[in-house]
């Protein structure tokens, strides 16, 4: 442990004894070597692995990352990249890319009802517009094949057995049947279990038309025990690109908005994923609906954003101060039970906090206020301000951590000289520790704004928007902020159906908002740095 | 810490109160600012009724039902070993890629140093909307590749909380890093020292209390973490315990909150002991000496 | 320059042994991934905690009889919609999962989920169960449980069932207790809980076809919808209906005997253990029958399942048999989809209750523009109640907006 003494001797002393290793280069050159190698043996195992799966993207990345590493480890040039790549890499992979892929978003019509490609799609609608004709009998089915073709040997009701492949209707055969399954099927083998799993897929999309005229349906089954007699309305075209209604002959075709679309507009339900341009970004713009909360949760969104900040440092800052006296006994016991609210999950804080704040059994009113009815989370005032309060709760333990160990900081001589001029403690702190102090926390005061200001998940658990506006016609509330806004227009919150092109396009436009402000604070607080 | 402790003899009662006792009221009253929810909290783990409102007369059954129950039905074991395992290296690997970075930014001076600082922090204000669909394809597609850092692998899970280290705690460290006088390395530089022992060997011993709350911050992060991780880990038995504990109450109607505040208080315990294992580090560093005049 | 060279010839050994090494594990896992077809391959289940037991029970068997392992992941019950959405398309989304009839507009818009066609099983079932899980014809889950509300009574506060909502007040008042009834509400309101009441002034959510599936235009406006919203600004200034009242609330409160009524579903009884309860019909409050929504619980097959075949066997033969439907209902005591295990279950008379109640329930509409309504919906009710707003005019604001969300 270092006390005071020997934290400022060391450095003293460990020069000394670094003079040696200085002249030497070998271990320190050696432990890049080898961490190094390490890292390119990973890479290349990554490049070959990705090579083998055919996965493009991860192969480009992994040979651009590689080169990078080495180049930066081995080059003179680059030494504060050294410092920085390890960190970086993880940030490209895992926070860039997110990024990248919301912004691609974007300009997707992503969402329910286009969720998927295009084949799937297909598909899907080709799946739901298949049906058991109505009033046919089921049949025991048994997976028999010749070859690699694959047939099913159907037994009615009455005992008898016909078989059928793809090619090849049901035909009446001499067949053996023990039990009620049919074991033998002259001209084909009867496919064991293993067998038929092996080739599921083969065998769940197998159609046996059941006569030659193909409007009587065909045999299909979905377990490989029970066959139905089933007839699909809906036909695709490959070669044209069309989905045919066999019932009323409509011809849809696919159209810009990832839908097969008739001639007469009406479109089918299951539609893909497609581009569509920047039409995200202006309709969320034209929805009328939103333009008269939208000023006052964008006002309240700020008041949160840095109303949280402010009392939250503030608490922490003033309880760092308090408790940064050593002279003070216990103040270990008091600095661990002030971090108790951070050491719980934020979401059950949130919840802990609603139940507390609950108009007529909530603690708060009952034991403490002896049964008032005071309306915390309901009245839109009160509700703004159980909101800072519970969110202060939850965020000074936070403020209180960093403060405690920026205080640590603190070049002690010039503590010391102001202790000297005869300064009074409140003035020696206005004026030496608190701009020393604001010059290291300021950006995380600001990161801290940008975080509350997307700070969902306190809104919804505590007071989920409410009380509602009740003169909107959409369901925000006084405490609904920016991105729970976004969450209702998009859907994202389950109240209406999803648009995740919407939701992706409008949270890069608060992303502009949050860190256009911030960059602008970053300025001003290198003026102030430099300031000092 | 023992040649710091004050003799509090010394000083006289009123001189006492006006130094040392306001701090204790004001401690006082912050602790039962800080814990009387938390009270609540236990309250609910030792009754044996199950939920969290309504139920104001505090411990007036006191059961250990939830804690077994706790024990005997859910995985709180396992799940509490993968938290401390993965939050354990992701707080130490985010020191340690943190404090690199802050290192560089605050000793070498290069084009776009401060603006790719303030661009570190400003890519974190990403609204993470998308994410559980961008990351899990991105993990589906890494599998693929490297299966330890594929869903349901705890590498997998400290790999994405590796991607937010650059964050704010590097600015916290750098403002800290600032602070440590230039001349330390100019004097071990024209020793011959190399830029990595300066910082191996210098700085970061230096720089150990700012170490400690970093750590402890991102600890306490990844530890409440649930909505990444309930992606990432999908099996029950690979769960950390903030998914666990979330999914005994994300069923409004099954919901079992007394069993969710036994897991939660004994949640709280590594946290808690993690932070009075650090605070030595965090308040024994370099102040200690000017604040003892 | 000479070093780095030297580094890179032993990095690439090193890479190549470490290559060598690691594409034994890449085959072994495999083999152990869930899209692996053929004997030994594994189907995967969805489940959330109540089902879990049951569904690894009905697994076992399912196991020892064909040799296909079964992997059941846990999920919040929460999040498997969106999930199954998002991970369906990917292809490594499971192949079955539990949920509930009214996502199945959703499902089949974003053609994740695939039919399943039950045949002749379809008569076993009850037919509300059955009907719920269809669209267009087409069946697109295995039923296994119905669930419902009622009027749950502690009986040693109140001996009979009052069939009138004027006749259970002055019940719950005789009995002299707290409250008379507790409903549970929150301050957002809780349309699902009121909806008996609300159909007992003869206004349901949306139309029903003459096949009993829901269109999307709204029937919950108009004179019988403003009188059930004067209904509830009466009751809630008369102090029976509270916003402050949550499920919590009001779970504890039956418990511990503050009132002999609780409105509430099967999902309740585990908190009630040790009361003697009885369940009947939701007293009309309008005049006309109160019907509760009838919800559905069941299993969806993957539409991109690589195991589509052994995903509706298992269903098909193993889901659908009396043993395994009992096993879900002893785990969550809703009453189970299958007759036969409905008619065991019904010898508990708190079952055949729910299941009698059930008998008029109407099904919870599964149309995607369901989404759109419950936030105003319940808001709405929740204003009228605290009399916030005059309950017309919100009821005819709520209908509009409702109107606008859904057409916009």
């Amino acid at each position: 442990m270092p006390t005071p003494e020997s934290t400022a001797v060391a450095p003293r002393k460990r020069r000394g004894r670094d003079l040696s290793h200085a002249r030497d280069f070998r271990p320190g050159f050696l432990v890049k070597l080898v961490l190094v190698a390490l890292i390119d043996a990973f890479g290349i195992y990554g490049i070959l692995a990705a090579w083998n799966q055919e996965a493009w993207g991860i192969l480009t990345s992994m040979v651009v990352l590689l080169a990078v590493t080495n180049w930066v480890y081995f080059a003179k040039k680059a030494l504060p990249l050294k410092y920085v790549l390890p960190g970086l890499v993880f940030l490209l992979v895992y926070q860039v890319y997110v990024m990248a892929y919301t912004g691609y978003v974007a300009f997707t019509n992503y969402g329910d009802g286009h969720n998927s490609t295009k084949s799937q799609a297909v598909e899907a609608l080709l799946v739901q517009n298949e049906r058991r004709v109505e009033g046919t009998e089921s049949y025991q089915l048994t997976v028999v094949g010749s070859g690699d073709e694959l047939g099913f040997a159907v037994l009615d009701a009455d005992g008898d057995v016909r078989v059928g492949t793809a090619e090849q209707p049901l035909e009446e055969v001499d067949a053996t049947v023990d039990a009620g399954q049919v074991t033998a099927v002259p001209g084909f083998d009867v496919l064991d279990r293993t067998t038929v799993l092996e080739r599921q897929d083969e065998v769940t999309s197998l159609r046996v038309p059941i006569s030659d005229d193909p409007n009587d349906g065909s045999i299909r089954t979905q377990d490989a025990r029970t066959g139905y007699v089933s007839e699909s309305t809906l036909h695709y075209d490959a070669d044209a690109d069309t989905l045919t209604d066999s019932t009323t002959g409509t011809v849809y075709s696919p159209n810009d908005h990832g839908q097969f679309e008739a001639e007469d507009g009406s479109t089918l339900a299951v539609g893909w994923r497609v581009f569509v341009g920047g039409e995200n970004f202006t309709t969320a713009f034209t929805d009328s609906r939103y333009a008269a909360p939208f000023w006052k949760i964008l006002v309240w969104t700020f008041a949160f954003a840095i109303g949280s900040v402010a009392t939250t440092f503030l608490l922490g800052l003033f309880l760092a101060v308090v408790f940064n006296d050593v002279r003070l006994r216990g103040r270990k016991v008091y600095r661990t039970l002030l971090i108790l609210p951070y050491a719980i999950p934020g979401f059950l804080g949130a919840l802990l906090w609603a139940g507390m704040l609950n108009r007529k059994f909530g603690f708060i009113n009952e034991v403490i206020l002896g049964g008032a009815n005071i309306g915390w989370l309901t009245d839109p005032v009160l509700a703004k301000l159980a909101v800072l309060g519970v969110n202060l709760w939850l965020g000074f333990p936070y403020m209180f951590l960093i403060c405690t160990g920026a205080l640590q900081s603190l070049p002690g001589d010039v503590m010391e000289a102001a202790k000297i001029d005869g300064a009074s403690p409140w003035r020696a702190f206005r004026s030496v520790t608190m701009p020393l102090l604001l010059v290291s926390t300021t950006p995380l005061l600001i990161s801290s704004f940008a975080f509350n200001f997307n700070n969902f998940t306190l809104i919804y658990m505590l007071t989920g928007g409410g009380p509602r506006f009740s003169d909107a016609s959409v369901p925000l509330g006084h405490t609904d902020i920016l991105i729970s806004m976004v969450y209702n227009i998009a859907g994202v919150d389950g109240n209406s159906q999803k648009n995740y092109g919407l939701a992706s396009a409008l949270s890069i436009m608060i992303f502009v908002i949050v860190g256009g402000i911030s960059a602008l604070a970053f300025r001003k607080t290198r003026q102030l740095e430099e300031l000092n | 810490m023992s040649a710091t402790t004050p003799d509090h003899s010394r000083l006289s009662a009123g001189r006492w109160v006006r130094e040392l006792g306001w701090r204790h009221l004001i401690g006082v009253i912050f602790v039962i600012y800080a814990a009387f929810p938390l009270i609540y909290l236990v309250s609910a783990s030792l009754s044996s009724g199950g939920t969290l409102t309504g139920s104001n007369s505090l411990f007036t059954d006191v059961t250990g039902s939830n804690f077994s129950t706790l024990f005997d039905t859910t995985k709180f074991w396992t799940w509490l070993g993968n938290s401390l395992i993965i939050s354990v290296a992701s707080s130490v690997g985010a020191m340690l890629l943190g404090a690199a970075a802050a290192y560089a930014f605050s000793r070498f001076r290069f084009r776009g140093r401060r603006s790719s600082l303030t661009g570190l922090l400003i890519i974190q204000m990403f609204p993470q909307m998308l994410a559980f669909v961008a990351i899990f394809l991105l993990l589906l597609g890494l599998g693929e590749v490297f299966p330890a850092l594929g869903l349901n692998g705890k590498l997998g899970l400290i790999a994405v909380y590796l991607g937010g280290a650059l964050g704010s705690n590097t600015f916290l460290m750098y403002g800290f890093f600032n602070t440590i006088p230039r001349e330390l390395d100019e004097a071990a530089k024209i020793d011959g020292a190399t830029h990595a022992q300066i910082y191996w060997t210098i700085i970061l011993r230096l720089v150990a209390p700012i170490l400690a709350v970093v750590t402890l911050l991102a600890f306490i992060s990844t530890f409440g973490e649930f909505i990444v991780a309930r992606i990432v880990l999908p099996a029950e038995s690979s769960w950390t315990v903030a998914v666990g504990l979330y999914s005994l109450v994300s069923d409004q109607l099954a919901a079992n909150w007394g069993v969710f505040a036994a897991g939660a208080v004994i949640a709280a315990v590594p946290v808690l002991a993690l932070f009075l294992f650090l605070q030595k580090y965090i308040v024994g560093g370099l102040t200690a000496g000017s604040v003892k005049g | 320059m000479r070093r780095s060279i030297s580094a890179v010839a032993v990095m690439a050994g090193l890479a190549l042994t470490l290559t060598a090494c690691s594409s034994g594990d890449d085959t072994s896992s495999d083999d152990s991934s869930t899209a692996a077809a053929g004997d030994g391959s594994t189907l995967t289940i969805w489940v959330d905690e109540t089902r879990q037991d049951a569904v690894e029970a009905a697994a076992e068997d399912f196991t020892a009889e064909t040799g296909t392992k079964v992997e059941t992941v846990l999920k919040n019950y929460d999040d498997i919609r969106t999930d199954f959405i998002s991970q369906v398309p990917t292809g490594k989304g499971p192949d079955i999962t539990v949920g509930a009839h009214d996502w199945l507009g959703e499902l089949t818009k974003n053609g994740v989920v695939a039919p399943i066609e039950l045949g002749d099983l379809a008569d076993e079932f009850e037919d509300v169960s059955v009907q719920a899980f269809t669209q267009d014809g087409q069946v697109y889950g295995l039923p296994y449980a119905v669930e419902n509300i009622g009027l749950i009574r502690n009986t040693a506060l109140a001996a009979d069932a009052p069939t009138t909502w004027d006749d259970m007040i002055a019940a719950g008042q005789a009995a002299g207790t707290q409250y008379p009834v507790l409903i549970q509400t929150g301050e957002e309101g809780d349309p699902y809980t009121y909806y008996p009441l609300q159909t007992s002034f003869g206004a349901p959510v949306f139309e029903q076809n003459d096949d009993g599936s829901y269109n999307s235009t709204l029937a919950l406006g108009g004179a019988n919808g403003e009188a059930f919203a004067g209904w509830l600004a009466e009751q809630g200034a008369a102090g029976t209906l509270d916003t402050a009242i949550t499920y919590d609330i009001a779970l504890e409160a039956f418990k511990n005997g503050q009132s002999p009524f609780i409105i509430g579903g099967p999902w309740m009884l585990d908190s009630f253990e040790g009361l003697d309860l009885a369940v009947s019909a939701i007293p009309s409050a309008g005049g006309q029958d109160a019907q509760p929504f009838a919800g559905v619980q069941g299993f969806y097959v993957s539409a991109q399942s690589q195991n589509a075949l052994l995903a509706n066997d298992f269903l098909l033969n193993y889901m659908s048999t009396e043993d395994a439907q009992l096993a879900l209902y002893e785990a969550g005591h809703r009453v189970p989809a299958l007759t036969a295990a409905a008619d065991t279950a019904s010898a508990d008379p708190v079952t055949a209750g729910f299941r009698e109640v059930g008998a008029n329930a109407v099904p919870m509409p599964s149309i995607p523009e369901m989404a759109s309504v419950w936030t105003y919906w319940g808001v709405t009710e929740a204003a009228a109640i605290t009399g916030a707003q005059d309950p017309t005019a919100a009821w005819q604001k709520m209908v509009t907006d409702i109107q606008g969300a859904i057409g916009g």
